[in-house]
Parts: C-alpha cells; sequence; structure tokens
C-alpha cells in the first residue's frame, strides 16, 4: 500500500500535512506533529511585525470552533531556529508568510527560504484582521503577490484561498497565471461562532474565523471548483476529520489534505487514525496508491443546466425494526411516507423524488428507484 | 580565531544551529551538540561579542536619524528598528534633524568619522553623492520615506501621492466639493507629494483646485489648529478638510470644536499616518495608515542584510508598503462598513 505523494515537488510519505495555525508555532509543536504521522508541517502564519494575539480568542461550538487569533508572535528572526530544528529532525516545513505588498512579501519569503523552509503557502486568507475585502480577493492583487514570490525563490510557492469570496474560479486562474505551484483551500469562513443570552454578548468581541466539520462542504466545493479551473496541484482543507473525509477531498482532486481543529478537539491520535483507515479501505478497494482514485468524483459533477430530470421515486427496501424513530415520516416534506400498523411505506402518488428518506433513515431502508 | 560561519561549515550544519548549541542547547540532538563541541575545541571558537567585533572591524552600533522627535510616527519607527537591533546584540544611535539639512550632516559627518556599521535615515534630506561618502566607507544605509529613484541605498517606502489621493478621495466620495487641505511645509517631499495626491483626486473628480483651500501647515498640533483656523474663516469655507498628518488633525480638531462646529456634522476632517492618538480622540479619525512600527522593524532587517553582505549595488533592497485608508468616525462616512469589518 503507498500513501505516498509528490506535491509541488516533494516527497511526501502519506498526504496529510498539518495546517497553519497555533499547533505549528514552534519547532517543538513542528516536531510533535511530525512524530504523530504528518509527512510534513505549515508553520503560524510568518509576518514582518509580530502583533499581540487578543485573550480570549477562541471558542468551541456550533459543531466547529471560532477564532480571532491573528498570526505568530514570533519575529521573523526567531523562525530561523525553529525552522532549523524541524530541518534536522529531517522534516518538511512548508513557511505560511503573510505582506499586503509584491515586494514586502518576496522579502519575507526570501528570508524563510534562506532559514531551511521546503516551500511557502501565502497566507492572504484569514477572514480577519484585514477588513471584508481580504488580500485574496481581488485577482490582480492576488496575481502580484504570488508573482513576485515565485520570481523570489527557488522554492515552490502555493496560495492559500478564502472561501469568502465571490468567484473562487478567477482567483484560482490568476494564481496559476503567477507560476505558483499549488492552491491549498480553505482558509476559515467568516463567522460569529455565538450569542451568549444571559449577557446579551457576541461569544468573542469581533467577526472570526470558522473551522470544524461543519465547514467540510464548503471545502469540498472549493477544492473542486479549483481542480476544475486549474492544472496546478490542490491542498484540501477544511474540517477533516477521519480517512472517510480525508479521502473526499482526495476524490475531488486534492493531492494532499491538511488538518488542525481536529487534533486541537480530538488529539493526535486522529493522524495514525486517518492514515490506518485509508490503507484499509483502499486495500479493501483494490486500490494500489492515491493516483488512482484522486479527482475520480469529479466526472460525477455536471453544471446544473447539464442536469436531467429523471422520474425517480423512493420506495421502502425493508422491514424497518427502529419502531420509535420516525425520522422518515417526520421528514418528508411532501407527506408521501406513511405508517401504517408499524409497516412504513411512500404514497408513489405523492413522492417528488427528493431522495432526502434514503440519508435520513438510520436504518437504511429506503432507496430510489427509476420510474413512478 | 574561528567565526561561527567556519564551524557550521566545519560540523556540517546551519549557523542556526551552531547559535542554539550556545543559546538553547536543549533543542539540539545530543549527537549533533556533541560533534558541534568537538568543532567549537578545535577552531577555538568563542561567541564572545568584543573579541567578535574586534576581529570583523564591526562597533555592532547603527544610528537612526530621524526628522521629529515630537511627531510620534517617528519614535514608533525607531521602536520598530531597536526591536530588531537589540536581538541582534547592537546598540542604537538616535538623532533628530528637525528636517535641517545642515544637522543632517553634522549626524552624517560625526558618523564617518567615528564609526557606526549602518545607518536608517527617515525623510532624509541625502543626495545621491552623500550617500556614497556613506557607502564608501562600508557603512550600510537604508532610506525610510518616499520612493527614490536615484539611490544606491536599500530602502522602506510608501506612496504619499497615494495616500494623499486616497484621503482626498474618500471625502469626494462622500459627497464633498469644497475640500480643503492643510499641507506640511514645501520643504518637505513626502508632504508635497500628499499635496499632489490631493490635487490629482480633486482633478480626477472634476472639481476646481481653489487657492483658498489650501492652507500651509507645520506637521505639528498648533500648525493644524491655526491651517484649520484659517480655512474656516475663508469666505467660502470647506465642509471637509485633509490635514496632511495626524498631528495636524488634531490641531485642526480643536480649531472646529473651538468654532463651535461639530464633527464630522458641520466640518469632516481626515488626516494622514494612523498614530496611537488617532483612535483615541474624540471623535476617532480617519486617516491614512502609515504603519511606522512595522516600517522600522523591515529597515532595521535590511539594514544587516547590508551588514553581512556587503554594501555592493547588487545587493540593495527596495520594500514597499501600501498606503491604507482606515474610516472611523471623523469623516461623516454614515455606514462606517470598514471601520465595523476591519
Amino acid at each position: 500500500m503507498d500513501l505516498s505523494v509528490d506535491y509541488v515537488g516533494l516527497k511526501l510519505k502519506n498526504p496529510l500535512i498539518a495546517a497553519a495555525g497555533p499547533l505549528t508555532r514552534n519547532g517543538a509543536m513542528m516536531k510533535k506533529a511530525l512524530d504523530a504521522g504528518f509527512a510534513a508541517v505549515v508553520t503560524e502564519t510568518i509576518v514582518t511585525e509580530v502583533r499581540r494575539n487578543v485573550r480570549p480568542r477562541l471558542v468551541n461550538g456550533a459543531a466547529g470552533m471560532g477564532n480571532i487569533g491573528l498570526y505568530s508572535d514570533f519575529t521573523l528572526e526567531e523562525w530561523e531556529s525553529e525552522i532549523a530544528q524541524v530541518k534536522e529532525a529531517g522534516g518538511i516545513v512548508i513557511a505560511n508568510i503573510l505582506a499586503h505588498t509584491p515586494s514586502e512579501m518576496s522579502y519575507i519569503a526570501r528570508v524563510v527560504e534562506k532559514y531551511g523552509a521546503d516551500a511557502i503557502e501565502l497566507g492572504v486568507a484569514a477572514p480577519h484582521g484585514e477588513g471584508l475585502e481580504v488580500l485574496s480577493s481581488d485577482p490582480d492583487r492576488m496575481y502580484g503577490l504570488a508573482a513576485a514570490t515565485v520570481d523570489a525563490v527557488e522554492l515552490p510557492v502555493i496560495v492559500k484561498m478564502s472561501p469568502n469570496v465571490t468567484n473562487l474560479s478567477k482567483l484560482a486562474l490568476a494564481v496559476e497565471r503567477s507560476g505558483a505551484s499549488a492552491i491549498s483551500a480553505i482558509d476559515t469562513v467568516r463567522s460569529i461562532i455565538g450569542v451568549d443570552l444571559e449577557t446579551g454578548r457576541a461569544l468573542l468581541p469581533t467577526y472570526g474565523g470558522y473551522s470544524g466539520a461543519a465547514v467540510r462542504p464548503i471545502g469540498l466545493a472549493a477544492v473542486a471548483t479549483i481542480a476544475q479551473t486549474v492544472d496546478i496541484q490542490v491542498s484540501g482543507i477544511g474540517g477533516v476529520e477521519n480517512y472517510h473525509d480525508a479521502l473526499e477531498y482526495i476524490m475531488l482532486g486534492a493531492s494532499t489534505v491538511q488538518l488542525l481543529t481536529a487534533i486541537v478537539l480530538h488529539g493526535y491520535s486522529v493522524v495514525p487514525s486517518i492514515l490506518e483507515g485509508m490503507k484499509r479501505w483502499m486495500a479493501r478497494q483494490g486500490h494500489e496508491s492515491l493516483s488512482g482514485i484522486r479527482g475520480k468524483a469529479l466526472a460525477s459533477l455536471y453544471s446544473f443546466e447539464e442536469l436531467r430530470m429523471e422520474p425517480y421515486t423512493a420506495r421502502v427496501t425493508a422491514h424497518c425494526a427502529a419502531q420509535h424513530c420516525d425520522a422518515c415520516v417526520t421528514g418528508c416534506m411532501y407527506e408521501a411516507v406513511v405508517k401504517d400498523e408499524g409497516i412504513y411505506s411512500v404514497d408513489k402518488a405523492r413522492c417528488a423524488g427528493c431522495g432526502l428518506c434514503v440519508s435520513l433513515c438510520p436504518e437504511k431502508c429506503f432507496m430510489l428507484e427509476w420510474g413512478p | 580565531m574561528a567565526t561561527i560561519r567556519e564551524v557550521a561549515k566545519t560540523a556540517g550544519v546551519s549557523i542556526a544551529t551552531v547559535s542554539r548549541v550556545f543559546n538553547h542547547p536543549e533543542t539540539v540532538a545530543s549527537e549533533t551538540r556533541e560533534h558541534i563541541d568537538r568543532i567549537i575545541a578545535e577552531l577555538g571558537f568563542s561567541p564572545n561579542g568584543t573579541a567578535r567585533s574586534l576581529a570583523l572591524n564591526k562597533t555592532s552600533i547603527v544610528a537612526l536619524i530621524i526628522p521629529d522627535i515630537l511627531n510620534p510616527v517617528f519614535p514608533e519607527i525607531a521602536k520598530g528598528v531597536e526591536d530588531v537591533v537589540h536581538r541582534r546584540g547592537y546598540s542604537l544611535l538616535l538623532c533628530n534633524t528637525e528636517s535641517d539639512a545642515v544637522k543632517e550632516n553634522e549626524y552624517l559627518a560625526a558618523f564617518l568619522g567615528r564609526r557606526v556599521d549602518g545607518i536608517i535615515i527617515a525623510e532624509g534630506l541625502l543626495d545621491r553623492k552623500g550617500e556614497e561618502q556613506v557607502l564608501g566607507k562600508g557603512i550600510a544605509l537604508v532610506h525610510i520615506g518616499r520612493k527614490r529613484n536615484d539611490t544606491w541605498a536599500s530602502s522602506v517606502y510608501t506612496d504619499f501621492e497615494l495616500g494623499g489621493f486616497m484621503a482626498t478621495r474618500h471625502l469626494i466620495e462622500q459627497g464633498f466639493k469644497r475640500i480643503g487641505i492643510i499641507a506640511g511645509p514645501e520643504g518637505q517631499a513626502e508632504q508635497l507629494d500628499k499635496l499632489r495626491g490631493y490635487e490629482r483626486a480633486l482633478s480626477e473628480a472634476g472639481l476646481p483646485l481653489d487657492p483658498d483651500l489650501v492652507s500651509p501647515g507645520d506637521c505639528e498640533i498648533e500648525g493644524g489648529y491655526l491651517g484649520a483656523k484659517k480655512l474656516l474663516n475663508a469666505a467660502s469655507p470647506p465642509r471637509a478638510i485633509f490635514a496632511c498628518n495626524d498631528l495636524m488633525a488634531i490641531g485642526a480638531m480643536d480649531a472646529i470644536k473651538t468654532a463651535g462646529l461639530r464633527i464630522p456634522n458641520d466640518v469632516a476632517l481626515v488626516g494622514f499616518d494612523n498614530i496611537r492618538m488617532s483612535a483615541l480622540v474624540d471623535p476617532k479619525l480617519t486617516t491614512i495608515s502609515y504603519p511606522a512600527h512595522r516600517i522600522g522593524t523591515i529597515a532595521a532587517r535590511l539594514l544587516f542584510d547590508m551588514i553581512e553582505t556587503g554594501t555592493e549595488l547588487s545587493e540593495r533592497e527596495e520594500i514597499y508598503i501600501q498606503p491604507e485608508l482606515k474610516v472611523r468616525r471623523s469623516c461623516g462616512h454614515s455606514g462606517r462598513l470598514q471601520e465595523m469589518f476591519n
């Protein structure tokens, strides 16, 4: 079984990368991530000027995590020894950097190249502290920053994209045109994590970034969009908690998968468990390597107007043992699922073929069939 | 005596690793550490600062020349420079010129004689010939200020003309047609750039340039006060004012309030620099951000790059910092969208 990946010219032993954030804030933490099984680490965002992080800045809730943390609190100089520690241990380090003009961005890129980083990721997509129009929402500005960095260093350059934009395809094309080697997506989603009703206050005092399982569908859509638009590699980020989630990203075209929130909430054991799960699934399916499945699901995506009207209706396929559940009856908006003396059935005249009952039923008692 | 570079080369490790053997030995694998310790003993390396500066003919002192020590922008730059300088084990000399070419020259002449390893000069008047003298002595040189086309030195620069344009255009977008400006001293190129930006914004919007709306200032609070007073006393006073720095804007606030007028209801106001005080005054001042601390840290880094690699032409760097509009409450921007979402 071969999980290895060639990503932007780096030979990774598996597709899992520790995403930029507090868990990659220094050399010791990056080594910890590598020890857990990650093939590479992305540093916390490196900037020219350290800005103090506010307290508090993290809230767990709403099936994920809200955060208003900013960037690394290490100076540019301090990163030299942090990166060196990981390099000495044989680790692969992607330096996540942020600046607002092409000249400043390329300066930081050259410095971290000198420090021994293996690749550069432009961290231009944080949803807070940078205003509503994040740096990565303007294709021209994005192109300028990426092209200057590509020119400045020998290292591969990766651009991290925000989901808080209107046209991801346009941005992806600008990045590809700049000569960058890959796009990672998504950064966190602009959010308010909740309101404390007793005090009448928002849980965090400004708009922040949302991460965790709930953002995965947003990440999947972004990765698919990018993979369908450009030929450069994609690193999928957002809500990965298990091997199934990781393989979804890969089937939609991702070469690698990054995660952080799952490690915070569930611990480092998530990493070996994803790798084991991937291997077992691939063995069962008879896949020798990830290249056999990468992007496989993209062919199943059509534009809305290409979709055909098919006369599907639902059918109950088995007697349901979970008599207390009734999720199918409650959830059928067309009132087509009926329960009569403990027997569930579908009124074909009412069924609109929406398909919700198929995924709603925990006992998997429904299927869609062609024809009334 | 051996240098850290030679130790690193002989040991086959990076300079950072050797440095960590001295400063954070616990972060170096014990085998590597013992290996490096052996090389250090063999080569007789000592990380002693004085010994090093004697051997390398370095003073471990750099200088920062600023035009106005009372304008908070420049202490902020100095703090950024010092943050980097101190970590390198260097000391910083601070000189204040009042934008006076004679004073600036006296400081430079003193440095050429007594030796510093590098000079950072903010909004300096030094020309190319002066630069040649500095660099010719092997002293690194970095400019902070506006873009220089004719320079041998590295620089961190911003576009003051664009900043002036953005401030004025913002007021035009709020619907103001009569917009006054409190300009800086004519002899200062940075201040003149801001005035040019103001003029371009008006002309692009098809608004006339009225000399009655241009009031000279001195870049200090008093000048802002007097400048605003002059504008408000004009036959047809402006409904909005762009002050070319925050200190003058704060002085203008005083003049506007003293005249019994409200900001922004009667007179809208935009400054330049985004000094800390601009977010504390009432009403909070809309301004153009000039990230002084950050500029200081970058300038110091460029200076050390030059100190380490030499003052040859090929090594010079130019880093551009983009001016950005900070919308607060002093400009009648009713939605204040940007302020909310920043």
